[in-house]
């Protein structure tokens, strides 16, 4: 009974242990290995320490290590200014973010003051896998409703599909459901960006003219057409041309301006 | 009294596990797939409660996340309490002794939840169907949801059995013998 408890324990850990080795990897980007170096610095380090120190004593630098009791005080006092330091450091950490967050509120005004606009923070974000929807904390206390355009200093984010008097519901462009009408910035050629459920962060540029020049690189912005979005909010930027029998049939992958998990400030254009 | 405990335990069981899901599993994900913690939920509850309590709760739950958190009413609503209609039907004809059982229930329901769902999106939403991407976030929950009730299933037994006291009671009997 007991040995049964016991591994039923242990299955357990076993499978926690591997659910976060799963979720590590598996959102692991393939071009950031400081992962991998961190692990064989782990191991190396120690060994590369040893071999510096045996050189340094063979070679007569030894002599630091002479006085202890110096040292021992010596120790103290740099623990002493050590803790007031990461005291001062975590302060300066506060203001920091502070300073930020105020900075990106101003910059966002300052970016776009053609356009009357409300800050709002990020609340809630959709708990679907096949959905992408944020919660504001404005509503219609604030002069907000439905079909607003909602952007953040790094480009489009969406629009307002429902809203409460004091929080709001935003269909994000990332959205399966959402579809933008976008200008190319350099060639002015027109197309369709669509939500996919592939990443959060990808678009599915379509219905691209046959005579429209579309590469990796270029930039998308709003075209005003639909009635919803203003013209000229940046969307995102061309990552891949996909090319196909049919030139109608051509497609392109978009990466957003917009980094939607980090997505904690936005505006909403009221006017 | 045990009942009203139980009772608001439940809410506040639902309570922590929106808070979860949208907090702590919106970064903690398999290549960025979430599970579906309230699946789970709506199924462990009417296993163990019977379907007359389950589904009052999957109704209510349904409709809470679709007012707070969806883009049109009635996808959850709809979808929880079929989970729970399911849940039902596996309480009458199968053991909850079993892990490999409950696992097999959790992958069932959560096949069911998520096809329910993305049916009714396309059809209320418009939304570009994409069936490999569903199937890749399908099959990466179901993994997931199947992972975490393994964690979870000796609390959820020892609770469960509980509950099943609490809102069974002797009909349990009559079930056995």
């Amino acid at each position: 009974m007991y040995n049964k408890k016991r591994k039923g324990i242990i299955g357990i850990i076993i499978t926690i242990v591997i659910l976060i080795f799963i979720v590590i990897v598996s959102n692991i980007e393939t071009n950031n290995l400081s992962y991998a170096q961190n692990v064989f610095s782990f191991f190396v380090m120690p060994v590369q320490n040893g071999l510096t120190y045996l050189k340094n004593w063979i070679f007569g630098n030894d002599n630091f290590f002479t006085d202890i009791s110096n040292l021992k005080e010596e120790n103290e006092k740099l623990k002493e200014e050590n803790s007031n330091l990461e005291k001062s450091l975590r302060e300066y950490e506060i203001i920091k973010s502070e300073n930020e967050t105020l900075k990106e509120y101003v910059n966002l005004k300052n970016k776009y003051n053609e356009y009357e606009t409300v800050p709002a923070y990020v609340i809630n974000k959709d708990i679907s896998n096949y959905s992408n929807v944020i919660v504001i904390n404005v509503g219609t206390n604030d002069g907000i409703n439905v079909n607003m355009p909602v952007i953040s200093d790094k480009g489009l984010v969406g629009h307002i599909i429902s809203v409460t008097p004091t929080n709001a519901k935003v269909q994000t462009i990332i959205d399966t459901a959402s579809s933008v009408s976008c200008i190319l910035t350099s060639s002015r050629d027109t197309l369709i960006a669509k939500g996919t459920l592939e990443g959060s962060s990808n678009l599915k540029a379509t219905y691209i003219g046959p005579e429209a020049t579309i590469m990796q690189g270029n930039t998308l912005e709003t075209s005003g057409l639909g009635g919803i979005y203003p013209k000229g909010i940046l969307v995102g930027t061309v990552n891949k041309v996909i090319t196909t029998k049919n030139i109608t049939d051509r497609y392109a992958l978009i990466d957003t301006a917009v980094n939607f998990n980090k997505l904690e400030t936005v505006l909403v254009i009221t006017k | 009294m045990k009942k009203s405990i139980v009772i608001i335990g439940i809410f506040l069981t639902f309570l922590i596990t929106y808070f979860l899901q949208s907090n702590f599993f919106s970064w903690f994900t398999i290549a960025g797939i979430k599970p579906n913690l309230f699946v789970m939920l709506a199924l462990f509850i009417t296993l163990f409660a019977g379907i007359k309590v389950g589904i009052p709760y999957s109704l209510f739950f349904g409709i809470f996340l679709d007012i707070v958190t969806a883009k049109s009413f009635g996808i959850y609503t709809i979808m929880l309490t079929a989970i729970s209609i399911l849940a039902g039907y596996f309480d009458k004809n199968f053991s909850k002794d079993s892990k490999i059982t409950i696992m097999l229930m959790v992958l069932a329901s959560t096949l069911l939840f998520e096809i329910g769902s993305y049916i009714l999106s396309i059809i209320m939403q418009n939304i570009n169907v994409q069936i490999l991407e569903f199937v890749k976030i399908l099959l990466i929950e179901l993994i997931y949801n199947i992972i975490l009730t393994i964690i979870i299933y000796p609390i959820l037994q020892q609770v469960g059995y509980k509950m099943e006291d609490i809102f069974k009671g002797q009909k349990i009997l009559t079930k056995y013998f």
